[in-house]
């Protein structure tokens, strides 16, 4: 009999279906993989299974026995642990006080012999038996870090483990401590549900596999039985069709050129020269240094070092308004934290790196900037109707707009760094955003996206720069590159087999 | 997240919570407005006298506060002092002058407030904290320097900053004069609307290349000058002055900017709000007053109204 199994699940946030109808079943001691690309539902089943969200429909069965998880307490008490992305230590506390923290079943007087010998030997299952218990976490590595929250979950009776793309930010010593990690607790009889990116790891780690697709269960696999090209045609499956323009490439001189560019701790000698009227697409996962490359280059890094010009021009590095003034425009993939200001109107929004070029002795032309506004709303596609209406009324698609309008214009087309441009953005937007880049591109501008959506990558580059733990492993000029390639490098498959 | 979590029913659409706060403004305006015009005396002579002059102490180092609050820090502790501090300099120096004395109190003023914008502005230290001291040191300094001492004018002159023209108090002129800047800063120059921005959301003026340090600091060296500019007219129009002075206007005015409905939160605001706000504070202020309520029970109501008009705003901003 399964330990847990979800039975026609769907969840709905608003308008949009994240789940449909999914049926799975894990078994005691199985450590299950869930792939599937970004918004195919996977961080929303486990957050369902760990009780942080209820589902619209379907059954929960834990033992075979239906149960409606009600709050993630009740998970817990269930024996179901979520070890999050972000970690939920207390950094300046000890190994020992974090171990027992939050723990509803230490009594308030309790012998601390006890809880200190329990913790001790939940460590030694993680292999931190050499660990010692008064070392603030702080003091810890992520990877360790981990592991720490790994105990933490065996000392609350945890059956089921489910980690939510543990390796993401750790080097490759620290990665096989967790696999040594899960490998012991799968011994104990323990049940692992494993998100990753990292196809190299499903096959290293995992006994069986579930792909999601656009919210829906493609299909279970045993990982002894399928290959990685079988697992990725599962996990992409429908084609490329008419979501991409389709275009001609017409590189005119460069617009960017990028010499040994140093972002500590994480990127290493990063060099580029990309060409106006092109896009150059940096593909890589969380930790590949592909943001941190972006970022870099609009002055938004305190650290980075190296040399950098923009259409010939020597460009300061660490400093946001040196980067604007050089035309070199960032449009954030977090808009409401970093990228628009959501109190403030659509028009506002419009013209807010524009002040300068339409005020006379610090007072504005009005007049003048509800005309540029105007004409930015019409070239991005926005009605010009809602130029008074606050920004945080927009829809994720029409907000990703809006980026872009405040992005262009101006005289010469300049130099446009994009982070993920259409994530939280839903699919038809998603063609008109790829519509604009296009474009864009045709009228000069010099587009740098970072992404790690593969089939974007693929659609829209006319040069594929592929990334893995801060370091390009290779360069695909348009059409050179394939999914398989692709993957392959940013999940550095190489090195796995 | 959390608003996923909540059941539809109980989530507010942007638009419809804008709509309701909007009828609920009007309503509450309405009623007070009813209230107040129904009350015996309210519209006599003296009574609108006491609400302009009410008004334009206060309202002064609202409009300062406002810059403050609309650039996302929330509120300063210090202009009270520096209102006070404000008023001692220009009592002291007028034996220099009176244009002399008024432009180094307003010197004054902007300069300690810049100073705290700097420090809040250049190194993100936390504005409360930065105020707090600003505070301390002024009621320091000013102990010291005047070994408490109450100050009397060294000069003559002070009838500019009081009286009245063609009916009106002097200091009411003062201070919609006040308004009518403090708005033009905002709405029509550059540096008003970059602080705009940066209220609505530092993290994004800074990845656009703003320059937000720079307004952070700006807006304190404004409300720096409107609270030199109150002090002025609090010394103007009782001839001497201490520390007293100006003691509890940062939380009078603080008031004043939440009922016009400028966002504690920052980026959302205008200084004709805080006009509006700081009017009805004082219209209900005198209409209790007139109505023979003890002063113990006029701060009691006014507290409320001040509550319930901030929960209410709180309400309408939650996304």
């Amino acid at each position: 009999m399964p330990i847990l199994a979800v039975k026609g699940l769907t969840k709905r946030f608003g308008p949009n279906e994240v789940l449909r109808n999914v049926t799975l079943a894990l078994d005691a001691q199985e450590v299950r993989a869930i792939c599937g690309e970004n918004g195919a539902g996977k961080s929303t089943l486990i957050k369902i299974v760990t009780g942080v969200y209820r589902p619209d429909g379907g059954v929960l069965l834990v033992d075979g026995e239906p149960t409606e998880i009600t709050d993630p307490q009740h998970a817990q008490e269930l024996g179901i642990a979520l070890v999050a992305q972000e970690l939920s230590l207390a950094p300046a506390l000890s190994v020992l006080d974090n171990i027992w923290l939050g723990n509803r079943k230490v009594p308030l007087f309790h012998r601390r012999k006890e809880l200190r010998a329990r913790a001790r030997s939940a460590l030694a299952k993680v292999g931190l038996g050499d660990l010692s218990l008064e070392t603030p976490v702080s003091q810890l590595s992520i990877g360790r870090r981990q592991l720490v929250e790994l105990a933490r979950m065996l000392t609350r009776d945890a059956r089921i483990f489910m980690l939510d793309e543990p390796t993401a930010t750790l080097s490759d010593v620290e990665i096989e401590r967790i696999f040594d990690a899960l490998r012991a607790l799968r011994a104990e009889g323990k049940s692992i549900i494993y998100i990753t990116h990292r196809l190299g790891e499903v096959f290293q780690i995992c006994d069986t596999v579930s792909v999601l697709r656009n919210g829906e269960l493609v299909g279970t696999r045993r990982t002894q039985e399928i290959d990685r090209a079988q697992l990725m045609e599962l996990m992409l499956g429908r084609s490329m069709g008419e979501m991409y323009p389709r275009w001609e490439s017409r590189p005119g001189e460069p617009a960017l050129v990028v010499r040994n560019l140093r972002v500590p701790p994480i990127v290493e000698n990063f060099n580029l020269t990309a060409l106006r009227g092109t896009v150059v697409c940096l593909a890589g996962q969380v930790g590949s240094g592909a943001v941190e490359v972006l970022r870099a280059l609009a002055g938004l890094t305190f650290n980075a070092t190296g040399n950098v010009s923009v259409a010939g021009e020597p460009l300061q590095l660490r400093s946001a308004q040196k980067a604007q003034a050089c035309k070199l425009r960032f449009i954030s993939e977090d808009r409401a934290g970093e990228g628009l200001f959501l109190r403030l109107n659509v028009g506002q929004n419009l013209v807010a790196t524009r002040l300068a070029e339409y005020s006379r002795l610090g007072i504005l032309a009005r007049r003048g900037l509800r005309a540029l506004a105007a004409g930015l709303a019409a070239a991005i596609g926005i009605d010009r109707a809602r130029l008074r209406s606050p920004a945080d009324e927009l829809s994720g698609g029409n907000q990703q707009k809006l980026a872009f309008g405040r992005s262009i214009g101006g005289g010469e087309p300049g130099v446009l760094l994009m982070n993920e441009p259409t994530r939280g953005v839903d699919v038809g937007a998603r063609a008109e955003i790829y519509r604009l880049i296009r474009g864009l591109c045709e009228a000069g501008y010099c587009l740098v996206l970072a992404s790690s959506d593969i089939e974007e990558v693929l659609g829209m580059a006319d040069v594929i720069v592929t990334m893995y733990r801060g370091r390009q492993v290779a360069t695909y000029q348009r059409g050179e590159a394939d999914v398989h390639r692709v993957l392959g490098d940013i999940t550095h498959a190489v090195a796995a087999a | 997240m959390s608003a996923a979590l909540l059941p539809a029913g109980l989530r507010f659409g942007g638009a419809r919570a804008r709509h309701l706060v909007l009828a609920a403004r009007l309503v509450a305006g309405a009623s007070i407005a009813l209230f107040a015009l129904g009350t015996p005396g309210f519209t006599s002579p003296l009574s609108v006298n006491a609400l302009l002059n009410a008004v334009s102490f206060i309202g002064c180092v609202a409009v300062g506060m406002s810059f403050i609050t609309l650039t996302g820090n929330i509120m300063s502790l210090c202009l009270g002092a520096t209102v006070s501090a404000s008023a001692l300099i220009f009592l002291a120096s007028l034996s220099l002058g009176i244009s002399a004395a008024f432009l180094l109190a307003l010197a004054f003023g902007v300069a300690v407030t810049a100073a705290q914008g700097l420090l809040v502005g250049y190194i993100r230290a936390n504005p409360i904290l930065v105020s707090i001291a600003g505070l301390s040191l002024l009621i320091g300094g000013a102990a010291l320097v005047t070994g408490g001492q109450r100050i009397y004018p060294g000069g003559t002159g002070l009838q500019m900053f009081k009286g009245r023209v063609a009916g009106i108090p002097v200091e009411a002129l003062y201070f919609f004069a006040t308004v009518i800047v403090g708005q033009f800063i905002l709405s029509w120059t550059r540096i008003g609307r970059v602080m705009l921005m940066v209220g609505s959301n530092p993290r994004a003026a800074t990845a656009a290349g703003l320059g937000t340090a720079g307004a952070v600091t700006a807006a304190y060296a404004v409300a720096g000058a409107c609270s030199a500019l109150s002090g002025v007219l609090l010394a103007a129009r009782y001839g001497s002055g201490d520390m007293e002075l100006g003691a509890g206007y940062d939380y009078s005015a603080i008031a004043a900017v939440l009922v016009g409905g400028t966002s504690i939160q920052g980026g959302s605001g205008s200084v004709l709000r805080t006009l509006i706000g700081v009017t009805v504070i004082a219209v209900i202020e005198v209409v209790l007053l007139l109505r023979g309520f003890s002063e113990q029970l006029q701060y009691l109501i006014t507290g409320a109204i001040v509550l319930a008009v901030i929960m209410l705003h709180t309400v309408g901003e939650r996304p």
